[in-house]
């Protein structure tokens, strides 16, 4: 019986993040993400041109409570400085690229000021020549301080910045559109505010060329299943046609894995759980592989041995 | 318990009130009626009065910006007394009486809201042709002159009367109260057997309503009534000639308890709440009719006849029948249908045996003001597939044809009557109702040309309109700075004002911001699901509608191409679309007048499928998609995104 295979309309947006010294940055080199043209990993339907990107997380500041031990232990004293630890991502863990979280800049944490962000910002840039992906502290207000900062230090590297909401897109969307940048545009699990979204931003004369779509990520066992159908209809809008809502999507993987209760806690608690060294990787792996089949473009994580792990399982799918 | 003085200002009127009592409560005690839409429960921030002297205690909400604060600014429903007061009550926070709306009738022409006599007696030229129905009123005079009893005739006197009336009727039941039996044997000697004889239609049989000597049969007339959530109207009409006599409306007093049915079924289980409600709205048709009748110079008794027409909660709380279960599940009303009863027996004031009759209901959500509407826009005779839109407070839709009606209820919201604006009234003279750019600056078109009071449901489609295209907001809804207008931020909330303080006819500024514009936002997104999933469980494209009438008193005019470029309508040739005003009003004087319309309402409202869009699987996502300018889907709108 003959396969039916499924002919779509449209494919997905390819997204260059990265600039080289020849378009106008310093990068060793760019990625390009999204172009799929089906489904992900269907035989014959997706040509998979770019395979999905993994992007380790490195701190502005030492993630003390809020890392679990396990997962500390893998960069030891390179997470007292972002320098160190990015550098070790890319050359010991092999990360594709370095998404660095201003979590300093938070006024509940250390209330960094945009300078300070921007200072780690260039030292990250010396020491790894991989494409970047910069994130904000969580606080709307100071991030809009500090992003506008950092999207100008960094001009030119076509740094993917975020986040951009509804409520507060416009100001990282000019700041990204004056500094080159690309933008991760967030819609809380609601695909119709996604496009809304990504229409007002195109309506700054933003190019779309230049959106990477966040729905929120859910951590197995926590919200997976909602995130995953809302990104599932996206990619399957994007390939009927629809141009705001055809870019390639983000999940954050890692931090929201090891923020579960099951990756954190140690042996004492649930001996059915099984051993606390190796319970988080395989969840973060896990989820990362639910997100990957669903269409993820780039997968942010922490753990070294997930990222390894994730990275073997494309390259397998890939071939397949 | 210590009872304090509060003092209204301009009226200088004082009430004394316990300590305790709410200085909205004291402002409907002492007869001043304030805008009130959340029924005092300090959410709507329409109440607002200015207080000149005395202590008081108050709970600030957002609804108070800092700079009114600081002027003595507070909300009536959330403002206690510690102390004898005095407090101003500004213009913006009164509901205009019933002057504004008949006053200068002439000169401008509301047929959203009140329509001229002189200008109804013309039928409507509708592209559906309604079909004309056959006189038979509600209630018929005849004057009978009776052949006087014999040894050889000697029917008793009601069987000859019977029997005269069926010489040129064709009745074969018919009826007599006690009363008129026992007045019968006297008054047909004393009037020398000459008589006229009342007949009304009483569910299926005919009633001899009234007796009395001598020949009165031209003076028969009727009332036609919508009872709206928002406003109710009544037209005077001449039951033989079938004219408009008169037309007279006034906004529904039980605002005052609530802007939208769901808070005043919750005020009707208060202690009194539901009498008190009761009385508001029989009141008001009351004096409505007193109104009418001396204008006339008629009595009370030659109206023999009222035809209400309004949502069911509506004719619960007219009726006086406990509206509660309404709002609990399984969402059911005491009675879709009501007999034909005494108008008296609903407190109604005209003959005291005068009739009442109401126009049946589907359900809960949708009333006989839609089945009212439907019998008035004749979408029942045609094989073409209708859509009609009714722009109240509850955003009744209802698409089909004379085979069959499916209908939602979309909850709307109060925008399109000017609700839960910063700046909203009724359609009412001085409301702004159209707003266009010239030479960079915007301006604006009121109701008759007055000094502009407020915006009124065309005036916010039409100003969401012409924002959206000269990018005064964004698509969803952000004011964005522009060369048009000066931008003003408060709070985080963005504002444009329309009209300076100067120019306006109410003292204040007259404004619009980002709340408001979400509000308008919202609203219409949940018409235009509604539309979607009525057209989706029907099995039909849009495309496939022919015809397209919107009801409702949200001015005199409606701009079809603003509503379509907010997205509020479907995105049809213009030329479909019919803005037909109050069709409640409008069926309930068809129904009046013709006891065939009536039938047909009753086969209307028996043809209409009531659908409950909770129920609907992925209603929440579609109304979600619609809460943008015009659609996040902008395919749906082709000839809006020519525009954008």
């Amino acid at each position: 019986m003959d396969r039916l295979i499924e002919k779509w309309q449209d494919k997905i947006t390819e997204v260059r993040i990265g600039a080289t010294k020849e378009q106008g940055g310093t990068r060793g080199k760019n990625i390009t993400i999204g172009g799929e043209t089906g489904i992900y990993f269907i035989k014959d339907e997706d040509k998979c041109p770019n395979p999905p990107a993994i992007a380790m997380e490195v701190w502005d500041m030492e993630p003390s409570e809020a890392w679990s031990e396990t997962l500390k232990s893998c960069f030891g004293a390179a997470l007292k400085d972002p320098a160190e630890w990015a550098k070790m991502c890319v050359e010991k863990f092999s990360a594709d690229m370095i998404c660095l979280r201003l979590a300093g800049t938070n006024p509940d944490t250390k209330n960094d000021s945009p300078e300070k962000a921007g200072k780690t910002l260039e030292k990250i840039l010396k020491a790894v020549s991989v494409p970047l992906v910069v994130i904000g502290g969580s606080s709307p207000e100071k991030d809009n301080e500090v992003m506008v900062h950092c999207a100008e230090v960094s001009r030119g590297e076509n740094c993917l910045f975020g986040i951009a909401t509804q409520e507060n897109y416009k100001t990282l969307a000019a700041a990204c559109l004056s500094g080159g940048h690309s933008i991760i545009s967030e819609a809380p699990i609601d695909i119709n505010i996604a496009k809304q979204l990504n229409i007002l931003i195109c309506d700054m004369q933003f190019p779309a060329d230049k959106i990477v779509i966040h729905h929120a990520t859910g951590a197995l066992g926590y919200g997976l299943e909602y995130t995953y159908s809302i990104m599932e209809r996206t990619r399957l809008a994007g390939l009927s046609g629809d141009k705001m809502l055809s870019m390639p999507m983000i999940s954050f993987v890692g931090h929201e894995t090891w923020r579960t209760k099951e990756a954190k806690s140690g042996d004492e608690t649930a001996k059915e759980w099984g051993s606390a060294k190796d319970r988080g990787i395989l969840l973060e792996s896990a989820t990362a592989a639910a997100y990957i089949n669903v269409g993820a473009d780039i997968l942010v994580m922490n753990h070294p041995k997930a990222v390894e792990e994730t990275k073997k399982m494309i390259t397998k799918l890939c071939k397949a | 318990m210590k009872e304090f003085i509060i003092r209204f200002l301009p009226e200088k009127r004082s009430v004394s009130v316990d300590k305790g009592t709410d200085l909205l409560t004291a402002a409907i005690r002492s007869g001043i009626n304030i805008y009130n839409s959340c029924g005092g429960e300090g959410v709507c921030g329409r109440c607002k009065v200015i207080v000149k002297k005395g202590k008081y205690r108050t709970e600030y909400s957002g609804r108070i910006q800092e700079k009114e604060q600081k002027k003595g600014y507070v909300l009536a429903c959330r403002t206690t007394p510690e102390s004898d007061m005095t407090v101003h009550i500004p213009e913006e926070s009164r509901l205009s009486g019933i002057e504004v709306l008949t006053d200068g009738a002439k000169a401008s022409r509301l047929s959203g809201l009140y329509t001229p006599a002189e200008d109804i007696q013309e039928e409507p030229q509708h592209k559906t042709k309604p079909k004309l129905f056959k006189h038979g009123p509600l209630s018929t005079k005849i004057f009978l002159k009776l052949p006087r009893p014999s040894i050889d005739d000697n029917l008793s006197d009601t069987d000859r009367l019977f029997r005269e009336i069926r010489k040129n009727h064709d009745i074969p039941v018919m009826q007599m109260g006690l009363a008129n039996i026992k007045k019968l044997p006297g008054l047909l000697r004393e009037s020398n057997w000459e008589l006229t004889v009342t007949l009304g239609n009483r569910n299926g049989t005919t009633e001899i309503v009234i007796i009395e000597p001598g020949d009165h049969s031209p003076e028969n007339f009727g009332v036609s009534l919508d009872i709206g959530t928002t406003t109710i109207v009544a037209y005077l009409i001449d039951l033989n000639t079938q004219k408009v006599l008169a037309a007279n409306a006034s906004h529904n007093p039980q605002v005052d308890f609530g802007e939208d049915v769901i808070s005043r079924i919750i005020y009707a289980e208060k202690e009194k709440g539901l009498e008190k409600l009761h009385h508001a709205v029989v009141d008001t048709v009351n004096m409505l009719i007193a109104n009418l009748v001396n204008e006339k110079s008629l009595t009370l008794d030659d109206i023999t006849a009222v035809m209400c027409a309004g949502n069911t909660t509506m004719m619960h709380l007219l009726l006086k029948i406990d509206p509660a279960y309404i709002r609990k599940e399984p969402y059911i009303p005491a009675a879709n249908s009501i007999p034909v009863i005494r108008a008296a027996e609903a407190g109604i004031k005209i003959h005291p045996r005068g009739l009442l009759s109401c126009m049946p209901s589907i359900g809960s959500y949708v009333g006989g003001d839609i089945v009212s509407g439907i019998l008035a826009s004749g979408m029942d005779n045609t094989k073409d597939l209708c859509l009609f839109v009714d722009l109240g407070t509850n955003g009744e839709v209802a698409l089909g044809n004379k085979e069959y009606f499916l209908a939602c209820s979309t909850s709307a919201g109060p925008c399109f009557e000017g609700g839960g604006l910063t700046s909203g009234i009724r359609a009412m003279k001085g409301a702004i109702q159209k707003v266009s750019v010239k030479d960079n600056a915007l301006s604006i078109e009121t109701i008759g040309g007055l000094p502009p009071k407020g915006i009124c449901g065309s005036g916010a489609i039409d100003i969401i309109s012409v924002f959206m295209r000269h990018k005064i907001i964004d698509r969803s809804g952000k004011i964005k700075d522009n060369k048009i207008c000066e931008v003003k931020e408060e709070g985080r909330v963005k504002r444009i004002t329309l009209v300076d303080k100067k120019s306006s006819g109410i003292g204040k500024e007259i404004c619009i911001d980002e709340n408001d514009i979400k509000n308008i936002i919202h609203s219409k997104g949940a018409i235009y699901t509604g539309i979607e999933v009525l057209l989706k469980e029907a099995g039909y494209a849009k495309s496939d509608i022919k015809h397209v009438f919107i009801a409702g008193g949200l001015g005199t005019s409606l701009g079809i191409r603003s509503a379509i470029n907010i997205g509020l309508l479907p995105d049809l040739p213009e030329e479909i679309f019919e803005f037909m005003g109050n069709t409640s009003v409008t069926g309930a004087k068809m129904g009046i007048l013709s006891q065939e319309a009536m039938e047909k309402a009753y086969s209307i409202a028996e043809k209409i499928t009531y659908l409950d869009l909770s129920a609907s699987p992925g209603f929440m996502n579609n109304y979600s998609a619609a809460l943008f300018l015009p659609h996040t889907d902008i395919n749906l709108f082709p000839s809006v995104k020519e525009i954008l």
